[in-house]
């Protein structure tokens, strides 16, 4: 299962990485990181990872209707961003970037909030405390040092909580990235870094962003590190969780590196025909996240053909939810970007309000 | 009354805030045993530990990048940046997160951080150690920024700025860090955002902050002494910045000197001319000048003093605003 | 059954137009909600779109190779009428004013002549159509902007005057103050000096006054006869105090150069001497002369309260709005003592803390719009009060002395009174001593 790599020259494939469900779905066993999952749960895996392909190919259809400026598909990245969420304790708090829509579903944000921002109506989208989840970074690798300063402040707390942040293969050349790894060493603070690679930063490869698997660069800072399938939703889940469980107990931090795939483009603004090619893509259909579960589901615990339809027309419904959400999301009020640009009073802000609603720009009567 | 130096001014006022607010930590490079390059931090970390007093990381950007996730905590941080020239690295995280974060998240995330920058010149320094990038983020909306330039003001304005909910940049002008004066440790002069008439005159007004005010003052007196009364305006604030005071003084004397050690050209400086020209129009004898660093990268410390604003220049100013005919 | 019409919209590839590279629907196709419609291909990428509606396809407005530009339509479905509300157009889309960027919807386009989109400040309706347009310059403008500094454009506003009509004599046709100051005396009439009164001095509501040293310290006066007539006569014919007023324009360069020369005097260092203190000595020297100017009409007593004592009221303009404290025993104060009394009035003024009692009593008032860059008021009096004077600025201005006309410091002064009390005359007399003591006012002074 060495394809995706070997057409770019590297043998990475050989690097061990954590696996308990193979691409056929055939379950195996692993010395340090077995589950206990059960049917259930792992149907409701499959469900989340089937919901959220769902939402990302109407989000993609609606960017190409005009109806937003731009969407980041996760296709792909299912269960590595599903396993991750699923790992989470209520009370943890995680950092996300761009492209973390799995996470949010599994913190409970309502699916239209994650689509404000690439609608062009805010620049956040919901409540970062309330769900315990803060809002996008689209400057690569700042919230890898917000996430550790976080977890100091857990540390300082005394508070059994750990902290989460995602980035992706590019991210980790940032010095950012690399400064939170010295700080996270540094202090022993109570988080954990999901690295995704999905072997592209847009156009370049993971072979431009480091010579070595990027789960060993955790072992220069002083903490652990450990590449797990990220196609593979029980091993990502197993692995995060334990690695939350060491931050909260006060091990400090891990670096979790889900070796996964971007099976779509960037970003709807981007054409990846122009720097990879399709048999690399087509090698990696066959280590689809979502197929592998349901394989295994099938002929492991012989769910029915109707619970798998039932969920699939439940996806088309929330998908036709987010298509409505999304049309009717107002634009905000104009004078709203004066809202919160300060905690407190300011004279350009009360300048800037009146302004507007003197030239008749914004509301505020005649 | 208590009399002390700038610097312990500061010290002792952030003493004061960490009494007063356990929520209050101090972040930087050697602030914490050594107590900082201009031992401001002295002593701190012995009396309240590591965790609130952290020596960090030779990071900038860690340092201010970690202040982001405490304050989002809850936490109050002060970052310490050693030299002007070393905020840079943390240019990023000061105007994309520092300066944003609180609008993004709809005013959920309080961004209560204080970052400490001993900058400008007048020091005789090495490169990289004599700054004043005050403007940057002047210029960047989100953030305040402020200046103190007397140990009373040092004393009462980082308590205040600590206290405050908004990012404040709080630049402190490292040729003042030994000047003595006294402190009034009872009651704040003013409020953190107002300027402060430091000499009164009715011929031009000279508006300036930080490591300026003291040779717009010397420049004040050498105009006395040839008769011309020169106005003092120390802005203190530098974003926002007072215009109250600035435009009633405008209004008495009809011309204006700004002062300030950054270059002109899309400066602070700028700022103050083009505001005060707008709003003191008609009052206005002549156009207003300024008088600061020449648009180069700072100089060598052996000419320093040939490029920095000085009392010749600021009097030469006067001469023309005065001498402009009407 | 409605057509809808899908645009070609922005899909982030930064160029404006698209080739057709297939299309996956042919007219009269039964289409569901995000089925492949077409395949269409940038200089930078093959895309395909999804369809926005359900319904049937009722045209294809291109055909394969056919170049179409972003924002003109590719396709025509026609959607049932039962069918859920389709898409609303793109809010801002491409294809709709906008330019095709990387990461946006576009960049806005600006093609034909702006219009302004918002009402103008302070109108309150929305902008009309693009109609009238008020040039803001007439045909015969001068070539250039009129050369001058920002308060002398103040001055000439404040004097009616169009800056651009005004000749410069500065450097380089700079027009200066003494430029405007030239203008504003041309256009004004020709000032005329102080005259004399002739009136009885001692003479009030029909009564003979006692002096002021010698008689009592309060007076009061029956209303009867003319003085009744004309009380009655006024209050009826205007408002409760009848206002009149009087005023006159007085050469004060002899003031200006006294207040210069004494401002040089070290023993007055300290003391904030003013054109004011000189205007509040004369106004009380006039009531020592004219005890009738000090007075008060007392209608529910039907007396006329004449006072030896003058409580001078200041018109002060402070943050909290115009307050009048007052100056107790004024008619005692000397030079110094007026401006001491004076700056401490102002001070506290100022500051805020002037209490109600220096409010109370107040007997007469002065009003000083000079500072205002004013040359006269008619103000209104103070309750209780009979007279107020206004005190406008003191300027350079041309006056005729011995028959040539040389440049003097000029001020107006104006008097309001109650005229229920105070005739003409009497208002005339105080005026006209008022502009004689400033006019030269070192004899009253010496004399004081």
């Amino acid at each position: 299962m060495a394809i995706g790599f070997e057409l770019k020259g590297e043998s990475m494939s050989e690097i061990p990485l954590v696996q308990l469900l193979t691409p056929e779905g055939e379950r195996v066993s692993h010395p340090d990181y077995d589950t206990s999952l059960g049917r259930d749960d792992i149907f409701a895996m499959w469900r989340d990872m089937t919901i959220i392909r769902r939402l990302c190919n109407e989000a993609t259809s609606l960017q190409r209707q005009g109806q937003l400026a731009l969407w980041a598909p996760l296709q792909g990245q299912e269960a590595a961003q599903i396993g991750a969420g699923r790992a989470l304790a209520p009370n943890d708090f995680t950092f996300p970037s761009y492209r973390e829509h799995g996470i949010a579903w599994c913190r409970g944000i309502p699916p239209e909030n994650w689509l404000r921002m690439f609608r062009g109506v805010h620049h956040g989208g919901w409540d970062p405390q309330k769900y315990r989840h803060s809002v996008p970074t689209i400057v690569i690798g700042n919230q890898a040092l917000n996430a550790v300063g976080y977890a100091m402040g857990v540390q300082r707390d005394g508070a059994e909580e750990a902290t989460m942040v995602f980035f992706g293969d590019g991210a980790t050349s940032e010095g950012d990235v690399n400064e939170a790894f010295v700080w996270a060493g540094s202090f022993d603070a109570p988080v954990v870094f999901f690295v995704q690679n999905n072997q592209w930063a847009i156009s370049e490869p993971t072979i431009r962003q480091t010579k070595i698997p990027l789960y060993r660069r955790a072992e220069g800072f002083g903490f652990p590190g450990i590449r797990v399938d990220g196609n593979d939703v029980l091993a990502v889940y197993e692995v995060t969780r334990r690695a939350l469980a060491h931050a909260r107990e006060g091990g400090g931090p891990t670096l979790i590196e889900a070796f996964t795939y971007r099976m779509g483009a960037h970003t709807t603004s981007d054409d990846p025909t122009r720097y990879r090619i399709d048999a690399e893509v087509e090698a990696w259909k066959h280590r689809d996240p979502v197929e592998r579960v349901k394989a295994y589901l099938v002929r492991q615990h012989q769910v029915p053909a109707a619970s798998f339809d039932d969920v699939t027309e439940e996806a088309n419904t929330l998908a036709a939810k987010l298509r409505d959400d999304v049309l009717s999301m107002p634009n905000p009020e104009p004078l709203s970007i004066f809202e919160h640009a300060y905690a407190d009073v300011h004279p350009l802000i009360e300048e800037g309000k009146r302004d507007m609603v003197e030239l008749g720009i914004a509301g505020g009567g005649h | 009354m208590a009399q002390m130096t700038m610097a312990k001014a500061l010290n002792e006022g952030l003493r004061r805030a960490m009494e007063n607010n356990p929520k209050v930590l101090l972040m930087g490079e050697d602030i914490g045993k050594l107590g900082g390059v201009f031992r401001v931090t002295d002593g701190l970390q012995k009396d309240f530990g590591e965790d609130r007093v952290i020596d960090s990381p030779l990071a900038e950007s860690g340092i201010v990048g970690t202040a982001v996730g405490m304050a989002i905590r809850g936490y109050r941080p002060v970052c310490e940046i050693q030299f002007d020239g070393f905020v840079y690295p943390a240019f990023d995280q000061i105007v994309s997160q520092v300066a944003k974060l609180h609008s993004r998240s709809d005013g959920v995330y309080t961004m209560g951080l204080v970052i400490r920058l001993p900058y400008g010149g007048q020091i005789g320094a090495i490169e990289h150690h004599s700054e004043s990038p005050e403007g940057y983020f002047a210029h960047t909306a989100g953030l305040r920024v402020v200046s103190p330039t007397t140990p009373n003001d040092a004393y009462w304005m980082i308590q205040q700025a600590i206290s405050h909910d908004d990012p404040i940049i709080f630049c402190e002008p490292k040729c003042r860090y030994w000047e003595k004066g006294d402190v009034d440790l009872d009651h704040p002069p003013r409020g953190l955002f107002e300027a402060n008439v430091a000499r009164e005159g009715r011929d031009v007004t000279v508006v300036t902050y930080g490591p300026s005010v003291r040779t717009a003052l010397r420049a004040a007196d050498a105009a006395a002494a040839e008769g011309r009364s020169v106005e003092v305006i120390d802005a203190r604030s530098i974003a926002p910045l007072d215009f109250g005071v600035m435009v009633t003084s405008v209004q008495k004397t009809g011309r204006l000197v700004v002062v300030a050690e950054a270059p002109a050209n899309a400066s602070v400086s700028a700022e103050i001319a083009a505001r005060l020209a707008e709003d003191c129009f008609y009052s206005l004898s002549a156009p207003p000048l300024r008088v600061t660093g020449y648009h180069t990268p700072y100089p060598p410390s052996r000419i320093e003093e040939e490029y920095l604003p000085s009392v010749d220049r600021i009097l030469d100013a006067i001469d023309r605003v005065i001498g402009f005919e009407s | 059954m409605s057509a809808r019409d899908f645009l070609l919209p922005d899909v982030g590839e930064g160029l404006t137009e698209a080739e057709i590279v297939v299309w996956k629907v042919a007219v009269g196709d039964q289409v569901a909600l995000n089925q492949p419609l077409i395949d269409i291909e940038t200089a930078k990428a093959t895309v395909e779109l999804p369809s926005p509606y359900a319904g049937t396809v009722t045209k294809l407005y291109g055909a394969v190779g056919d170049v179409v530009e972003v924002g003109a339509p590719l396709i025509e479905i026609d959607v049932a009428g039962d069918a859920p509300a389709p898409a609303a157009a793109p809010p801002a889309a491409a294809g709709e004013g906008r330019t095709a960027v990387l990461v946006g919807y576009g960049v806005a386009t600006d093609e034909g002549v702006p219009t302004r989109q918002h009402r103008r400040r302070g109108s309150t309706s929305a902008p009309a159509a693009p109609a009238a347009v008020v040039p803001v310059s007439t045909p015969t403008a001068p070539a250039r902007a009129p050369r001058s500094t920002p308060p002398v454009r103040l001055y000439a506003k404040q004097h009616g005057l169009d800056i651009a009509r005004i000749a410069g004599t500065g450097r380089d046709g700079l027009i200066t103050r003494a430029d405007v100051e030239r203008a504003v005396a041309g256009a004004g009439t020709a000032p005329r000096a102080v005259v004399a009164s002739t009136t009885s001095v001692t003479r009030f509501v029909g009564h003979e006054l006692a002096p002021w040293s010698t008689g009592p310290r309060e007076e009061r006066i029956p209303v009867r006869g003319v003085l009744r007539s004309m009380a009655e006569a006024m209050t009826q014919s205007a408002f409760s105090a009848p206002h009149a007023a009087a005023w006159v324009r007085v050469d004060a360069t002899k003031s200006v150069e006294l207040l210069a020369g004494l401002k040089q005097r070290e023993s007055l260092a300290g003391v904030r001497l003013s054109p004011l203190t000189l205007v509040a000595l004369a106004l009380c020297d006039a009531a020592r002369h004219f005890p009738g100017i000090n007075s008060s009409f007392d209608a529910a007593n039907n007396e006329v309260i004449v006072r030896r004592s003058v409580a001078l009221g200041i018109a002060a303009d402070t943050p909290r709005g115009l307050i009048v404290p007052n100056i107790k025993d004024a008619d005692t104060l000397d030079l110094v003592g007026m401006a001491n009394a004076l700056s401490a009035l102002v001070d506290t003024a100022r500051a805020g803390t002037t209490t109600p009692n220096a409010m109370m009593g107040t007997t007469l008032t002065i009003t000083n719009v000079g500072p205002f860059g004013i040359d006269g008021a008619m103000p209104i009096l103070p309750p209780g009060t009979s007279a107020i004077l206004a005190v406008g600025q003191i300027a350079k201005a041309p006056w005729v002395v011995d028959d040539e006309v040389v440049v003097r410091h000029v001020v107006e002064i104006a008097l309001s009174f109650d005229h229920r009390c105070i005739d003409g005359a009497l208002a005339s007399a105080v005026l006209a001593h008022v502009g004689r003591f400033l006019n030269d006012p070192a004899p009253a002074l010496l004399a004081g």
